[in-house]
């Protein structure tokens, strides 16, 4: 059917056909395809990426590359300081950042509490110890201060505040779960370690959209020790940040093969992530496909819509060709080229604005949702997919309508009848 | 040389059925310039479409150079009529977005012709009818004359063994007219066939054979 002649006519009259026709009219449906393409495939990423965005600042400000924690049946690591040495040992490390994990409580407003069957306002949170200059130097963290200001080396009796404990940012009364009112950098709250009371001042407020760091309350890692008692230096969270380029599979395996696993788990950042965060990017994933399959759709019609009108009211010129004697092929794969011209322009602008302008932007300045920095994921191969999809589909689309109206009889189309 | 048997065409419209041609019988032969004649309605530029391969008629046989064009399947019809016959319609019939050099080259190109060798063709086929210097113009940039001349150029430039004119002279002003008919003339004496339609009977005189058509037979045939 399409023959090499019949492809060299068809490519004749499609180029004659799209290079003088109103060049308004090959700008509309170029910028059909164009949004059609943005549709197929930035839909689907901002989707995923609305996810991927929050993987990401889990790995960024949380886990890192690489994390070392206890053993479900232990609450610290033992033999941490030769865990760390361990660590620190390898190539790989870039920075590392260890940290004292206890539960305990928060109450604040207990000076103004004149009525003692009152219910004191108390929050439950993880008191989490850390060394402030390594713990920037692997999560980043004083990034997240939104009040006040970060804890230096030295600040004993000082605590940065997670912003889920306060009110102010977290607004939810449910039960079972209570937050600080009234309070703000320079505030003194009670903390309650292990049954250890301790006055402390808030130094700052830590607002994250990852969960693990606005729920916690931050102190020095030297003084929680004293608090809790752990002079063995048994940390319960280790994370680790590697040198650019480094692979964590790797690390986590060199940590494992020497005997890490025995005393802590060794997870990667990909490891870490919980089931259903990976559940949850195969179901926007899924979303994203069927959204983009309704787009596929729409510009099928589209295209079935530009290509017949076309050739509708061009059927008396087609009429003439099959008169003179150019076959009905030629005739349908001029047009199945017009449309795979349109779907391939729209697809190239698209590319362009997608990792030219789209991708960059919104990295540079993720989207603001509620529970993450959505990015936008556009991974080369998925993209070509989907143009190739498209092209399909356009193709499909424009020899349809063509084949409809190059079938009718000759001499009806030439003379217009019915 | 056509040979023409027993040729009918009915049209139907809902119940309504309307018989344009009867019956006809007719013989052409190779080199003639026939021109067929009769008032509007008798059925002349039906014959000649069904003579054509445009069309398909009812019942009858068509036999073009010995071939029986009834056996030949649409898409036999369509490389028949690309190679051996030529048309010069009413309206001219050129493609908007076609240069007149790309008007005359696109059937040689269906044929497989080099472009090269197809433009040429075209060139020389647009210089015989005085196009030379409109070979890049669109059809929309030429007179009525003009295009008609282009459409001829078209319908010669693969010599085609039978030229099927419908009333080429009907959009055109006295001068043009004249013009197309001198050169058909002219062809005629190159040798080849021309079936032409007209209602003027002042170009039917340059054919050597005139066919008069009333209510779909042929009622007289002409020697000039």
């Amino acid at each position: 059917m399409f023959s090499r002649l019949n492809i060299r006519i068809g490519f004749f009259l499609a180029k004659r056909q799209i290079k003088r026709s109103n060049p308004w009219t090959t700008i509309l449906i170029v910028f059909v395809m164009f949004f059609t393409f943005l549709n197929l495939v930035v839909v689907s990423g901002i989707l995923v990426g609305l996810i991927q965005g929050a993987v990401d600042a889990v790995r960024t400000h949380y886990t890192s590359d690489v994390i070392v924690s206890n053993l479900n049946d232990k609450s610290y690591i033992e033999n941490s300081p030769e865990v760390i040495q361990i660590i620190k040992s390898l190539p790989e490390v870039q920075a590392v950042s260890a940290r004292y994990l206890d539960g305990g409580t928060v109450e604040a407003n207990y000076k103004t509490r004149t009525d003692l069957t009152e219910k004191p306002n108390t929050a439950a949170a993880t008191i989490t110890g850390i060394d402030p200059i390594a713990e920037n130097n692997v999560t980043d963290l004083s990034k997240f201060i939104v009040e006040g200001e970060y804890l230096k080396p030295g600040d004993y009796d000082q605590v940065l505040l997670g912003a889920y404990l306060d009110k102010k940012y977290m607004a939810i009364d449910s039960p079972g779960f209570s937050t600080l009112h009234d309070v703000s950098p320079g505030t003194k709250i009670r903390m309650n370690v292990n049954g250890v009371e301790r006055e402390v001042t808030i130094k700052g407020i830590i607002k994250a959209k990852v969960d693990e760091l606005s729920m916690r309350v931050y102190m020095v890692d030297s003084q929680l020790r004293s608090i809790i008692g752990r002079s063995d230096l048994n940390v319960s969270e280790i994370s680790i940040k590697l040198k650019p380029g480094s692979d964590p599979n790797l690390v986590r395996d060199i940590l494992k093969q020497n005997g890490i696993d025995k005393v802590a788990k060794v997870q990667t950042f990909a490891d870490a992530e919980p089931k259903f965060i990976k559940d949850m990017i195969d179901t926007f994933a899924l979303l994203g496909n069927m959204l983009s399959s309704i787009g596929l759709v729409v510009a099928s019609i589209t295209i079935f819509i530009v290509i017949f009108i076309n050739a509708i009211t061009r059927r008396k010129f087609i009429g003439i060709l099959k008169g003179i004697g150019i076959s009905e092929q030629a005739i349908e794969v001029s047009y199945i080229l017009q449309s795979f011209f349109y779907a391939f322009c729209g697809s190239v602008v698209g590319v362009f604005v997608l990792y030219a302008i789209l991708q960059p932007a919104i990295a540079a300045h993720p989207i603001d949702f509620p529970f993450s920095d959505g990015i936008l994921v556009a991974p080369i191969g998925g993209t070509m997919l989907r143009i190739g999809l498209l092209m399909i589909t356009t193709i499909i689309a424009g020899f349809i309508p063509a084949r409809l109206v190059v079938r009718k009889n000759t001499l009806d189309s030439i003379l217009g009848r019915k | 040389m056509i040979e023409i048997k027993k040729l009918t065409k009915s049209f139907k419209d809902g119940e309504n059925e309307t018989q344009v041609l009867k019956g006809i019988d007719f013989r052409a032969e190779t080199g003639e310039f026939i021109a067929i004649m009769g008032r509007s309605g008798a059925g002349k530029s039906t014959f000649l479409y069904q003579m054509s391969l445009l069309d398909e008629p009812t019942t009858g046989e068509i036999i073009i150079n010995d071939k029986d064009t009834f056996k030949m399947s649409i898409e036999e019809k369509t490389l028949f009529r690309l190679k051996e016959l030529g048309y010069v319609f009413q309206d001219y019939a050129l493609l908007p977005e076609m240069t007149a050099l790309e008007n005359v080259a696109l059937p040689l190109l269906m044929q497989n012709i080099s472009e090269k060798k197809a433009y040429e063709e075209s060139t020389k086929a647009l210089v015989r009818v005085g196009l030379e210097k409109r070979l890049n113009s669109l059809p929309s940039k030429l007179s009525g004359g003009e295009q008609q001349r282009v459409s001829i150029a078209r319908a010669i430039a693969h010599h085609p063994k039978i030229l099927f004119a419908d009333e080429p002279t009907a959009n055109l002003d006295n001068e043009s007219s004249r013009v197309v008919m001198e050169f058909f003339k002219e062809l005629h004496k190159g040798g080849q066939t021309i079936i032409m339609v007209t209602h003027e009977h002042e170009y039917s005189k340059f054919a050597e054979q005139i066919v008069h058509l009333d209510d779909g037979k042929i009622i007289k045939i002409e020697k000039n």
